[in-house]
């Protein structure tokens, strides 16, 4: 028996005791090929995957390693069969390479020809390879190097891709730091992005991201295409490359569904580019618009389908994903993988806190009792209607109202799912709101009156779910969610992990109905939040600080 | 040498000891022995094998050699060398090729009487210069003399005193002792596992004996092994009588855990882990055939009776006599070591079957995943075990073991962690608590607002749950969890459900009040369930005549709350049929006379046109009819007043008549009737 702080399951998990003093250094050494899934405060548990090893072996991590670092941290015996397995596992990917030939062009090789063999007669491969040049090499059509990527993936064969990129149009693009630099952990997920080609970097929400996006540019050199969800976020990121890079409004173009230009450095929302008319995708032609020498994918675990397919064509250009988080709600982590590139960078939310970069967050679940009539309601009505009944009940609104005054000198954010609530808790506190109908223009308007300190309470729906950076609020409430998304709680959390001034902690409160379909997803959204290491508090609506009045 | 013996037949020393093809001084030792076991014998021309042995050789296959004994009076080696040399090449192939393959061939069409110069085919050229000798049928053998001469003069081509190498590598002596640890753990923890599975969802014992392919599929992924290991485990639990065959309460057979799994159970980790090696050791049981397909394609089943192999506890000491061979530090070598193992207990047991080799693979991976042996070497516990000493092997491996823990991790995604394996008490418990989320070394567990509800079912209190996380906590227990624990015994219970017969509504709650607690309504079994509800275990009939004498004036409602008036019935006697008013007569009369009139008339008409037979009513005529009805064995029907005084007529075979009875075969009884003659009312034909 070893007195590791890691223990390894059988059924692939690891179990990573915190408060073990070696515990640093284990998770140091299994970070690069295990997932982290959840951190609550003892015991941390990661997960062994092939996407992870894989992912592991891409950024040069071999079998020896990860068996290694397995065997010495290791509380009790490994497993056998897990190791085994790990070493199948890495030995796979990297058999195939998809590399440039100087006369066939795009060629698919193998240092093993037995899983040449195998690949080549799976009828999916088929179609997209040319003629067999030798033994161990087959040509690809270039227009195929995404698909065939994608496909090898599939079959538990992924290639390594040696091809390179074009270079793309020059363009000059530096960062002006002046008077701000680079954090490190932004410098370094940059770095390693660079040096490896293409890939995704995992950072938190309020870490930054918008930063290392621009660092990657400074390192291509050259025209740029940014991907983002929605176009407030995008009028951000536009912002934000004026102020940090030196780069002027003129060199950046905006496309999305208002205005549609075209400039070295171009910022298109996904809705625009996935707009179908009579079956064809008409702004399409904007990823051939210029000879992009990068595409920086914001956001990319949101990146909705259609985009993935227009992905798997821009395979010679540099692409980088932006995320939070790995997990997509629709389990489609390996395109991901294939078509935008193997992780290439990844922080936990509590180094970085720990860090100081992003604020400590409170986080409070208030319950709130149904009365008797609206519970009556609840419990005859239909199942498709409960949980909006659940969460529009009046009682919360009740509760918004003694949080709002609690955090009287806060700013502070409302966020809902249901308008109708939404417009009823804006009435009750005289605050703005700001919802899918409201214009561009109004929105943007009141997020800077937000920013700047001349609204101290904004009334939000989903529409602010997304990249839309308002680091003054310290304080949010939660009214309603939509069935319990992680992936939600995630953003909503991110609104309030900007660093604050004078140090002070951010409140989430969210505000659920006590034995309801409500309270069952708020378990499973805050699951992820414990998971997170976010230890939260349950408080009873009624233990809050009274209303005065 | 025994070999070598038996090829030469009777010879001198040297002789035999000439052509066995090893060191001479070791071969004449090995003489020696054979010589002091009696197995050789001396006599006056050399010796010769005792006469037994050869028969007791027979049967099994062919020896190291593979020769056969040479023939009774053997060519000398040099006249045998120049038969050879006039070989053609074709029957020189034909020749080594027979020798190869155990000496024995058959002729097909081959002559068996030929001379040298008239053979056609390489058999009969070998038959006719006695290089091949005809046996019964149409088989030839290879004489002894022949095979030696073919090998150079010696019975082997290679020398058979060299002792094969083992393949080995250097290892960690730590390492192979924790990596043996390690699996011996897991063995343990998996068996647990699986008995405690099987003794709530036994799987059923097929007809032939085993376990079904889909129940051993399912051990696998209950216990993360693939089905060779799930295997290996199930076997290891039989051969261990942890598991027997047993019935279900429907009375199909299972295989349960035993009352021995029990005290099994109770043990320490190191101990139950010598008994299953124990189990294992002595084993007849081959797991490693399972899934394997048997001479008629049928592939063996887990458990199956036929899956055993008396050399299987030999193999299995073999294998780990060998490894406690190498020294430590040594272990065996990645690739090639098991092979090397197999050949070496080849050489130790020439004598063995082909299958002897398998099991010796087997043995030595079996040994492995039981954790007698780690990363192919033997730990000190391993040694003992092989050494037969197995609570000295326990008592070796036991500080390798990981220890019990009584505590768990508590965290606020409300789960569990115990960091190692949990005291049995403790397990149990939590296991009744929470849903295991992943195992091995460390145990996940999970809870849910189902997983405490199943604890509230199994009786416990919400304090109980709480007071019991609290001791099993090494940190304060979660907020959430103690939210979760509150709202689940919150819930628990919130609706409630009973058995009555009958309910009792009041709106006077008073009134209520004091019916149930009335001595006298003592028996009605009444219970208030709120102020203005009661139950009663008394049935509703019961209920309301006790009632009403309490003085209560109840109301009986209908299932679906209406309210049912119930007066008690009023009797009335049947009107007696009197006298009419005469006029209502008449006129009643009047009405019917047509009719009356129509039917005598209809009746006379069909009466003239029917024989008559008059129906006799009187007793004598009666009695006259009867006798005649005996006579001509006619039917006829009675009219009969039974003893309940009802007159009815009755189709009858009239038999006797004496002493005022009639016995008669009654039809619609279908039987032989007795009746009195006096309550006959008439007789007529049918």
């Amino acid at each position: 028996m070893n007195d590791g702080p890691l223990i390894v399951q059988s059924d692939k998990t690891l179990l990573l005791e915190v408060d073990h003093p070696a515990a640093p250094e284990a998770r140091k050494a299994i970070a690069p090929f295990a997932e982290l899934e959840r951190s609550p405060e003892h015991i941390h548990t990661y997960r062994l995957t092939p996407l992870g090893l894989w992912n592991a072996r891409a950024a040069g991590h071999d079998a020896e390693q990860v068996v290694d670092a397995l065997l010495t941290w290791s509380r009790y015996a490994v497993p056998h069969a897990l190791l085994v397995d790990v070493a199948e596992t890495m030995g796979r990917y990297g058999r195939l390479r998809l590399e440039k030939h100087p006369v066939h062009g795009l060629v698919l090789s193998s240092l093993d020809r037995p899983v040449l063999e195998e690949v080549l007669r799976a009828k999916k491969i088929a179609g997209m390879v040319g003629a067999r040049l030798d033994d161990d090499t087959v040509a690809v059509h270039p227009s195929e190097r995404g698909n065939l990527k994608q496909a090898l993936l599939k079959l538990g064969w992924p290639a390594e891709d040696f091809a390179g990129y074009v270079d793309g149009e020059a363009h000059d693009i530096d960062l002006a730091e002046d008077g701000w630099t680079l954090r490190p952990y932004q410098r370094a997920a940059a770095q390693s992005f660079w040096d490896g080609g293409s890939g995704v970097v995992v950072l938190p929400c309020g870490a930054g991201k918008t930063l290392v996006g621009a660092a990657a540019m400074a390192h291509a050199q050259a025209t740029t295409l940014i991907l983002v969800t929605n176009t407030v976020s995008a009028r951000q990121w536009k912002d934000e490359l004026v102020a940090r890079t030196s780069l002027t409004a003129d060199e950046i173009g905006e496309y999305s569904g208002a205005v549609k230009e075209v400039r070295p450095v171009t910022i298109a929302t996904y809705q625009v580019l996935t707009t179908r008319r009579k079956g064809i995708y008409p702004h399409l032609e904007l990823l051939d618009a210029r000879d992009w020498g990068l595409i920086v994918y914001d956001e990319v675990h949101l990146l909705p389908a259609p985009i993935f397919r227009m992905t798997a064509d821009l395979q010679a250009r540099r692409r980088l994903g932006l995320t939070a988080t790995l997990v997509r709600e629709d389990g489609r982590e390996g395109e991901v993988f294939s078509l935008i590139g193997p992780k290439r960078y990844d922080a936990p939310w509590k180094d970085i806190e720990a860090q100081g970069y992003i604020a400590p967050a409170d986080c409070v679940e208030v319950r709130v009792t149904l009365p008797d009539g609206e519970r009556l309601a609840y419990a005859t009505s239909d199942p498709d209607t409960r949980y909006r009944l659940a969460s529009c009940t009046h009682a919360k609104i009740d509760v918004v109202r003694r949080l709002v005054r609690q955090h009287a000198s806060q700013p502070t954010l409302v966020i809902g799912q249901y308008i109708d609530q939404l417009d009823e808790i804006a009435e009750m506190l005289d605050a703005p709101v700001i919802k899918g109908e409201t214009p561009v223009k109004e929105r943007q308007r009141l997020f800077a009156a937000f920013r700047s300190g001349e609204i101290g309470l904004l009334v939000v729906s989903k529409v602010a779910n997304f990249s839309i950076d308002l680091p003054s609020a310290e304080v949010a409430i939660q009214v309603s969610g939509s069935f319990g998304s992680r992936q939600e709680e995630a953003q909503r959390l991110g609104r309030l992990l900007r660093p604050k001034t004078e140090g002070r902690s951010a409140h989430f409160y969210t505000i659920v109905s006590r034995d309801t379909v409500d309270a069952d997803f708020a378990q499973n959204r805050q699951r992820f939040l414990a998971e997170q290491g976010y230890a939260y508090r349950i408080i009873d609506a009624g233990d809050l600080t009274p209303d005065p009045s | 040498m025994l070999d070598a013996l038996l090829v030469a037949g009777q010879t001198t020393s040297e002789g035999v000891i000439s052509i066995v093809r090893a060191d001479e001084a070791r071969t004449a030792r090995a003489l020696q022995r054979l010589l002091d076991l009696a197995l050789a014998w001396e006599v006056p021309g050399g010796i010769r094998a005792l006469t037994g042995v050869a028969d007791a050789m027979r049967g099994m296959p062919a020896g190291i050699s593979g020769l056969r004994p040479s023939s009774p009076e053997p060519a000398s080696p040099e006249e045998v060398t120049a038969r050879l040399a006039g070989l053609s090449p074709a029957a020189m192939a034909l020749l080594r090729h027979v020798d190869a393959h155990g000496g024995e061939g058959t002729t097909g069409s081959a002559r068996r009487t030929v001379s040298p110069d008239q053979a056609a085919t390489p058999a009969e050229e070998l038959i006719s210069r006695r290089l091949l000798v005809p046996r019964e049928g149409h088989t030839v053998v290879l004489p002894g003399e022949v095979g030696l001469a073919l090998r150079g003069g010696r019975t082997t081509t290679e020398p058979v005193d060299q002792v094969p190498e083992l393949a080995t590598s250097s290892r960690d002596a730590a390492l192979v002792a924790r990596t043996a640890a390690g699996a011996a753990f897991d063995v343990v923890r998996r068996v647990e596992l699986l008995l405690d599975h099987w003794g709530v969802q036994p799987p059923s014992v097929l007809r032939s004996g085993g376990l079904a392919v889909r129940d051993l599929k399912a051990v696998a992924r209950e216990l993360h092994v693939d089905e060779e290991g799930a295997a290996l485990i199930v076997e290891v639990a039989l051969a261990s009588g942890l598991i027997a065959e047993g019935a279900e309460p429907d009375g199909t057979p299972a295989w349960l855990p035993t009352d021995e799994f029990d005290v099994w159970s109770g043990r320490s980790t190191s101990e139950r882990w010598a008994r299953l090696v124990d189990g294992w050791l002595a084993s007849s049981r081959v797991p490693s055939l399972v899934g394997s397909r048997d001479a008629a394609g049928k592939s063996w089943n887990a458990l199956a009776p036929e899956l055993s192999s008396g050399l299987a506890p030999e193999a299995r000491r073999l294998a780990l006599r060998v490894l406690a061979e190498l020294p430590e530090g040594e272990v065996l070598a990645a690739g090639t070591g098991i092979a090397s193992v197999v050949q070496r207990i080849g050489w130790l047991r020439p004598r063995r079957p082909t299958v002897f080799s398998d099991l010796v693979t087997a043995a030595l991976g079996e040994a492995a995943v039981l954790g007698v042996s780690g990363a192919g070497g033997l730990p000190p516990s391993g040694r003992l075990v092989a050494a037969d000493d197995l609570p000295g092997a326990a008592a070796a491996i036991d500080p390798h073991l990981p220890r019990p823990v009584e505590q768990v991790l508590l965290q606020a995604d409300l789960t569990a962690v115990a960091p190692g394996p949990l005291e049995t008490e403790v397990a149990r418990r939590l296991h009744l608590l929470a849903d295991v989320e992943s195992r091995g070394g460390a145990t996940v567990y999970r809870f849910s607002s189902g997983s405490l509800r199943r604890g509230f079912d199994a009786g416990w209190s919400a304090l109980e749950v709480r007071d019991f996380l609290t001791s099993v906590s090494q940190t304060p227990v979660p907020q959430p969890l103690e939210f979760l624990v509150d709202d689940v015994a919150r819930t628990f219970g919130s609706v409630r459900v009973g058995h009555a017969e009958a309910f009792l509504r009041a709106d006077d709650e008073a009134a209520l009040a004091a019916l149930v607690h009335d001595p006298r309504a003592r028996t009605l079994g009444l219970r208030l369930l709120a102020p203005t509800v009661a139950i009663a275990t008394s049935p509703l009939d019961v209920l309301l005549p006790r009632l009403r004498e309490l003085g209560a004036a109840p109301v009986v409602e209908a299932a679906d709350g209406t309210v049912r008036v119930s007066r008690p019935d009023l009797r009335r006697a049947r009107t007696r049929r009197g006298r009419r008013p005469a006029g209502a007569v008449e006129a009643r009369q009047a009405a019917q006379v047509q009719a009356v009139a129509t039917a005598i008339r209809a009746g006379d008409r069909a009466e003239s046109s029917r024989p008559s037979s008059a129906e006799a009513t009187t007793p004598s005529g009666a009695l006259a009819a009867l006798r005649d009805a005996i006579e001509t064995g006619s039917t006829v029907v009675i009219g009969y007043v039974d003893n309940h005084g009802a007159n009815g007529e009755r189709v009858v075979d009239p038999r006797r008549l004496d002493g005022g009875r009639l016995s008669a075969f009654d039809h619609r009884a279908d039987d032989v009737r007795e009746f009195a003659v006096h309550r006959i009312t008439g007789v007529r034909q049918a």
